[in-house]
Protein backbone atom coordinates (compact mmCIF):
# COMPACT_ATOMS: atom_id res chain seq x y z
CA UNK A 1 0.00 0.00 0.00
CA UNK A 2 3.08 2.65 0.96
CA UNK A 3 4.49 1.48 -2.34
CA UNK A 4 1.67 2.29 -4.22
CA UNK A 5 1.35 5.73 -2.58
CA UNK A 6 4.80 6.69 -3.78
CA UNK A 7 4.28 5.55 -7.00
CA UNK A 8 1.26 7.35 -7.44
CA UNK A 9 2.91 10.58 -5.78
CA UNK A 10 6.21 10.06 -7.93
CA UNK A 11 3.93 9.91 -11.20
CA UNK A 12 2.42 13.07 -10.53
CA UNK A 13 5.38 15.11 -9.75
CA UNK A 14 6.74 13.33 -12.81
CA UNK A 15 3.88 14.68 -14.91
CA UNK A 16 3.92 18.02 -13.49
CA UNK A 17 7.01 18.71 -14.07
CA UNK A 18 7.40 17.73 -18.24
CA UNK A 19 4.06 19.54 -18.33
CA UNK A 20 5.44 23.01 -17.02
CA UNK A 21 9.06 22.43 -19.00
CA UNK A 22 7.29 22.27 -21.83
CA UNK A 23 5.43 25.65 -21.57
CA UNK A 24 8.06 27.85 -21.27
CA UNK A 25 10.49 29.16 -23.04
CA UNK A 26 13.87 28.26 -21.90
CA UNK A 27 15.96 30.87 -20.45
CA UNK A 28 19.03 29.28 -22.23
CA UNK A 29 17.86 30.60 -25.56
CA UNK A 30 19.41 33.82 -24.44
CA UNK A 31 23.46 34.39 -24.40
CA UNK A 32 24.49 34.64 -20.80
CA UNK A 33 25.95 37.84 -20.02
CA UNK A 34 29.28 36.21 -19.05
CA UNK A 35 29.81 34.64 -22.81
CA UNK A 36 30.39 38.02 -24.19
CA UNK A 37 33.49 39.21 -25.34
CA UNK A 38 33.48 42.70 -25.26
CA UNK A 39 31.98 45.41 -22.52
CA UNK A 40 29.41 46.20 -25.49
CA UNK A 41 27.98 43.56 -25.96
CA UNK A 42 27.47 42.82 -22.28
CA UNK A 43 26.54 46.53 -21.31
CA UNK A 44 23.85 45.98 -24.36
CA UNK A 45 22.48 42.54 -23.19
CA UNK A 46 22.27 43.68 -19.41
CA UNK A 47 20.78 47.28 -20.81
CA UNK A 48 17.96 45.51 -22.71
CA UNK A 49 17.97 42.00 -21.05
CA UNK A 50 14.09 42.62 -20.42
CA UNK A 51 13.32 43.18 -24.26
CA UNK A 52 15.68 39.61 -24.91
CA UNK A 53 13.16 37.76 -22.50
CA UNK A 54 10.32 39.04 -23.95
CA UNK A 55 11.22 38.44 -27.51
CA UNK A 56 12.16 34.77 -26.48
CA UNK A 57 8.56 34.37 -24.88
CA UNK A 58 6.65 36.11 -27.61
CA UNK A 59 8.06 33.54 -30.05
CA UNK A 60 7.65 30.55 -27.97
CA UNK A 61 4.23 31.26 -27.49
CA UNK A 62 3.22 33.20 -30.35
CA UNK A 63 4.98 31.74 -33.31
CA UNK A 64 5.65 28.17 -32.17
CA UNK A 65 6.77 26.97 -35.50
CA UNK A 66 9.87 28.21 -34.78
CA UNK A 67 12.32 27.01 -32.67
CA UNK A 68 15.09 29.27 -31.47
CA UNK A 69 18.29 27.40 -30.73
CA UNK A 70 20.61 27.31 -27.03
CA UNK A 71 21.98 31.15 -27.23
CA UNK A 72 20.05 32.08 -30.65
CA UNK A 73 19.18 35.76 -29.40
CA UNK A 74 22.10 37.73 -28.52
CA UNK A 75 23.86 40.95 -29.16
CA UNK A 76 26.65 40.11 -31.25
CA UNK A 77 29.15 41.52 -33.63
CA UNK A 78 28.71 39.85 -37.59
CA UNK A 79 31.78 37.79 -38.95
CA UNK A 80 31.70 40.41 -41.80
CA UNK A 81 32.28 43.80 -39.42
CA UNK A 82 35.42 45.22 -38.99
CA UNK A 83 34.87 47.15 -35.81
CA UNK A 84 33.17 45.92 -32.73
CA UNK A 85 29.79 46.15 -34.13
CA UNK A 86 27.00 45.07 -32.17
CA UNK A 87 23.78 44.06 -34.09
CA UNK A 88 20.67 42.21 -31.95
CA UNK A 89 20.42 38.92 -33.30
CA UNK A 90 17.97 35.66 -33.58
CA UNK A 91 18.66 32.56 -35.24
CA UNK A 92 15.29 30.39 -35.82
CA UNK A 93 14.48 27.05 -36.81
CA UNK A 94 11.50 27.06 -39.11
CA UNK A 95 9.75 23.73 -39.17
CA UNK A 96 7.34 22.96 -42.00
CA UNK A 97 7.26 20.21 -44.29
CA UNK A 98 9.05 19.16 -46.91
CA UNK A 99 8.00 19.72 -50.21
CA UNK A 100 8.92 19.32 -53.89
CA UNK A 101 7.78 21.97 -55.26
CA UNK A 102 9.42 24.15 -52.72
CA UNK A 103 12.91 22.16 -52.83
CA UNK A 104 12.86 22.41 -56.61
CA UNK A 105 13.40 26.15 -56.95
CA UNK A 106 16.59 28.10 -56.60
CA UNK A 107 18.14 28.66 -53.36
CA UNK A 108 17.91 32.01 -54.20
CA UNK A 109 14.15 31.73 -54.71
CA UNK A 110 13.94 29.60 -51.54
CA UNK A 111 15.74 32.55 -49.35
CA UNK A 112 13.83 35.05 -51.03
CA UNK A 113 10.68 33.33 -49.82
CA UNK A 114 11.97 32.87 -45.82
CA UNK A 115 13.61 36.23 -45.98
CA UNK A 116 10.04 37.69 -47.24
CA UNK A 117 7.93 35.81 -44.82
CA UNK A 118 10.00 36.12 -42.02
CA UNK A 119 12.42 39.06 -41.22
CA UNK A 120 9.84 41.85 -41.51
CA UNK A 121 8.12 40.86 -38.68
CA UNK A 122 11.16 39.50 -36.73
CA UNK A 123 12.47 43.02 -37.11
CA UNK A 124 9.12 44.21 -35.66
CA UNK A 125 8.86 41.53 -32.82
CA UNK A 126 12.85 42.29 -32.13
CA UNK A 127 12.95 46.00 -32.00
CA UNK A 128 10.47 45.99 -28.79
CA UNK A 129 9.32 48.86 -27.26
CA UNK A 130 11.08 51.06 -29.90
CA UNK A 131 13.94 52.39 -26.58
CA UNK A 132 16.96 50.06 -27.96
CA UNK A 133 16.68 52.05 -31.29
CA UNK A 134 18.10 55.45 -30.26
CA UNK A 135 21.01 53.36 -28.16
CA UNK A 136 24.28 54.01 -30.43
CA UNK A 137 25.83 51.10 -29.19
CA UNK A 138 23.02 49.26 -30.96
CA UNK A 139 24.58 48.87 -34.86
CA UNK A 140 21.41 46.43 -36.26
CA UNK A 141 19.48 43.54 -36.65
CA UNK A 142 20.36 40.42 -37.55
CA UNK A 143 17.97 37.74 -38.90
CA UNK A 144 19.05 34.19 -39.13
CA UNK A 145 16.64 31.61 -40.78
CA UNK A 146 17.59 27.78 -41.20
CA UNK A 147 14.80 25.10 -42.70
CA UNK A 148 15.14 21.75 -43.71
CA UNK A 149 16.17 21.60 -46.79
CA UNK A 150 14.61 18.25 -48.28
CA UNK A 151 13.36 15.13 -46.03
CA UNK A 152 16.09 13.53 -44.68
CA UNK A 153 16.73 9.70 -46.37
CA UNK A 154 16.00 6.85 -43.70
CA UNK A 155 18.64 6.99 -41.65
CA UNK A 156 20.28 9.41 -43.38
CA UNK A 157 20.68 13.07 -41.22
CA UNK A 158 18.66 16.40 -41.63
CA UNK A 159 20.23 19.14 -43.90
CA UNK A 160 19.55 22.58 -43.07
CA UNK A 161 19.42 25.95 -45.24
CA UNK A 162 20.27 28.89 -43.49
CA UNK A 163 20.63 32.59 -44.44
CA UNK A 164 22.02 35.31 -42.20
CA UNK A 165 20.74 38.95 -43.03
CA UNK A 166 22.38 41.67 -41.90
CA UNK A 167 20.35 45.25 -41.17
CA UNK A 168 22.27 48.17 -40.10
CA UNK A 169 20.22 50.58 -37.74
CA UNK A 170 19.46 52.98 -40.59
CA UNK A 171 17.78 50.47 -42.49
CA UNK A 172 16.22 49.00 -39.68
CA UNK A 173 14.99 52.55 -38.41
CA UNK A 174 13.14 53.33 -41.86
CA UNK A 175 11.88 49.81 -42.44
CA UNK A 176 10.14 50.11 -39.29
CA UNK A 177 9.15 53.67 -39.64
CA UNK A 178 7.73 52.69 -43.04
CA UNK A 179 10.06 54.64 -44.79
CA UNK A 180 11.92 50.91 -46.57
CA UNK A 181 9.21 49.25 -47.94
CA UNK A 182 9.22 45.56 -48.21
CA UNK A 183 10.04 45.28 -51.56
CA UNK A 184 13.55 47.64 -50.85
CA UNK A 185 14.40 45.59 -47.87
CA UNK A 186 16.16 42.73 -49.16
CA UNK A 187 18.07 45.15 -51.95
CA UNK A 188 19.86 46.78 -48.25
CA UNK A 189 20.36 44.02 -46.76
CA UNK A 190 24.02 41.99 -46.16
CA UNK A 191 22.40 38.09 -46.83
CA UNK A 192 24.88 35.05 -46.72
CA UNK A 193 23.68 31.61 -47.18
CA UNK A 194 25.12 28.12 -45.98
CA UNK A 195 24.38 24.39 -47.56
CA UNK A 196 24.06 22.78 -44.64
CA UNK A 197 27.44 23.25 -43.74
CA UNK A 198 29.01 24.61 -46.95
CA UNK A 199 28.96 28.59 -47.41
CA UNK A 200 27.45 29.83 -50.26
CA UNK A 201 28.51 33.28 -50.53
CA UNK A 202 26.68 36.83 -50.49
CA UNK A 203 23.17 36.46 -51.87
CA UNK A 204 21.18 38.67 -54.10
CA UNK A 205 17.56 38.23 -52.94
CA UNK A 206 14.39 40.08 -53.39
CA UNK A 207 11.93 40.58 -51.53
CA UNK A 208 8.02 41.47 -51.14
CA UNK A 209 5.11 41.70 -48.86
CA UNK A 210 4.05 38.38 -47.27
CA UNK A 211 1.32 38.48 -44.46
CA UNK A 212 1.66 34.60 -43.55
CA UNK A 213 2.88 35.76 -40.18
CA UNK A 214 -0.31 37.96 -39.41
CA UNK A 215 -2.78 35.66 -40.55
CA UNK A 216 -1.09 31.92 -39.68
CA UNK A 217 -2.84 30.36 -36.69
CA UNK A 218 -1.81 26.71 -36.13
CA UNK A 219 -4.92 25.48 -35.68
CA UNK A 220 -6.40 24.47 -32.60
CA UNK A 221 -3.65 26.02 -30.97
CA UNK A 222 -4.52 27.19 -27.49
CA UNK A 223 -2.25 30.28 -25.88
CA UNK A 224 -0.94 29.45 -22.45
CA UNK A 225 -3.19 30.93 -19.73
CA UNK A 226 -2.09 34.68 -19.28
CA UNK A 227 -0.02 34.54 -22.50
CA UNK A 228 -1.45 37.32 -25.64
CA UNK A 229 -0.10 37.54 -28.71
CA UNK A 230 -0.51 40.84 -30.84
CA UNK B 1 9.98 -1.09 -5.54
CA UNK B 2 8.65 -4.25 -6.68
CA UNK B 3 7.08 -5.08 -10.20
CA UNK B 4 2.99 -3.61 -8.76
CA UNK B 5 5.08 -0.59 -7.47
CA UNK B 6 6.60 0.28 -11.19
CA UNK B 7 3.15 -0.89 -12.86
CA UNK B 8 1.10 1.90 -10.64
CA UNK B 9 4.09 4.06 -11.34
CA UNK B 10 3.79 3.81 -15.25
CA UNK B 11 0.21 4.28 -15.43
CA UNK B 12 -0.30 7.00 -12.69
CA UNK B 13 2.16 9.12 -14.70
CA UNK B 14 0.26 8.17 -18.29
CA UNK B 15 -2.95 9.52 -16.74
CA UNK B 16 -1.19 12.41 -15.09
CA UNK B 17 -0.11 13.43 -18.64
CA UNK B 18 -3.13 12.28 -20.61
CA UNK B 19 -5.14 14.72 -18.63
CA UNK B 20 -2.63 17.43 -18.06
CA UNK B 21 -2.56 17.48 -21.64
CA UNK B 22 -5.30 16.04 -23.81
CA UNK B 23 -7.46 13.42 -23.69
CA UNK B 24 -5.98 9.86 -25.59
CA UNK B 25 -7.43 10.55 -28.58
CA UNK B 26 -6.65 13.95 -28.92
CA UNK B 27 -2.70 13.18 -28.26
CA UNK B 28 -2.52 9.95 -30.52
CA UNK B 29 -4.08 11.95 -33.19
CA UNK B 30 -1.13 14.68 -32.31
CA UNK B 31 1.49 12.27 -32.04
CA UNK B 32 0.83 10.71 -35.40
CA UNK B 33 1.29 14.37 -36.93
CA UNK B 34 4.68 15.37 -35.66
CA UNK B 35 5.71 17.60 -38.08
CA UNK B 36 3.41 20.19 -39.33
CA UNK B 37 3.12 24.22 -39.77
CA UNK B 38 3.32 25.90 -42.02
CA UNK B 39 0.29 26.70 -44.70
CA UNK B 40 0.36 30.00 -46.41
CA UNK B 41 -0.41 31.35 -49.73
CA UNK B 42 2.66 30.07 -51.53
CA UNK B 43 1.30 26.63 -51.65
CA UNK B 44 4.37 24.74 -51.30
CA UNK B 45 3.69 24.63 -47.31
CA UNK B 46 1.37 22.24 -46.21
CA UNK B 47 -0.05 21.41 -42.95
CA UNK B 48 -1.08 18.22 -41.85
CA UNK B 49 -2.14 19.36 -38.20
CA UNK B 50 -5.08 17.33 -37.02
CA UNK B 51 -6.81 17.11 -40.54
CA UNK B 52 -10.24 18.40 -39.29
CA UNK B 53 -9.70 17.55 -35.66
CA UNK B 54 -11.12 19.45 -33.27
CA UNK B 55 -8.95 18.95 -30.07
CA UNK B 56 -6.75 21.86 -28.70
CA UNK B 57 -3.16 22.04 -28.59
CA UNK B 58 -1.03 23.56 -26.02
CA UNK B 59 2.63 24.67 -26.32
CA UNK B 60 3.87 22.17 -24.28
CA UNK B 61 2.07 19.42 -26.58
CA UNK B 62 4.19 21.13 -29.86
CA UNK B 63 7.12 20.77 -27.37
CA UNK B 64 7.12 17.73 -27.06
CA UNK B 65 5.46 16.14 -30.47
CA UNK B 66 8.60 18.13 -31.79
CA UNK B 67 11.17 16.23 -29.37
CA UNK B 68 9.26 12.85 -30.95
CA UNK B 69 9.38 13.84 -34.45
CA UNK B 70 13.10 14.57 -34.35
CA UNK B 71 15.19 13.33 -37.10
CA UNK B 72 18.34 13.64 -35.53
CA UNK B 73 20.33 16.49 -35.39
CA UNK B 74 20.89 18.21 -38.55
CA UNK B 75 23.78 19.17 -40.81
CA UNK B 76 24.08 23.11 -40.52
CA UNK B 77 26.24 26.10 -40.43
CA UNK B 78 27.39 26.85 -36.82
CA UNK B 79 26.53 30.19 -35.23
CA UNK B 80 30.31 30.79 -34.62
CA UNK B 81 30.80 30.91 -38.68
CA UNK B 82 27.93 33.95 -38.67
CA UNK B 83 28.47 35.46 -35.39
CA UNK B 84 30.91 36.15 -32.33
CA UNK B 85 30.26 36.49 -29.32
Amino acid sequence: MKTQRIASILAVVLGLTAVAHAASPSNDRILALDRYTSDKGRTLAATYGATLKQINTSIYHCMPWLEVPKEGIGFYKPRDASRDDRYLALRVYIEQEPSTQFTAMPIEQRASSMFSRYVGPLVRRMSGNGAMLTDSSLDGFTVILEWLKEMPLSGGRPVHETIAVFLDKETAVEYLQGMVKAPDLAERARVYGWDGETPLGRLRLASWDDNFVSTYKVANYQLEPGVSCQ
Amino acid sequence: MGSRGWRFLMIGGALVMLAGCASGDEWRTWREHPTHYASGDHGFFSLRNREGKTAKVTRGDIALARDEGWWGKPITVSSEQILER
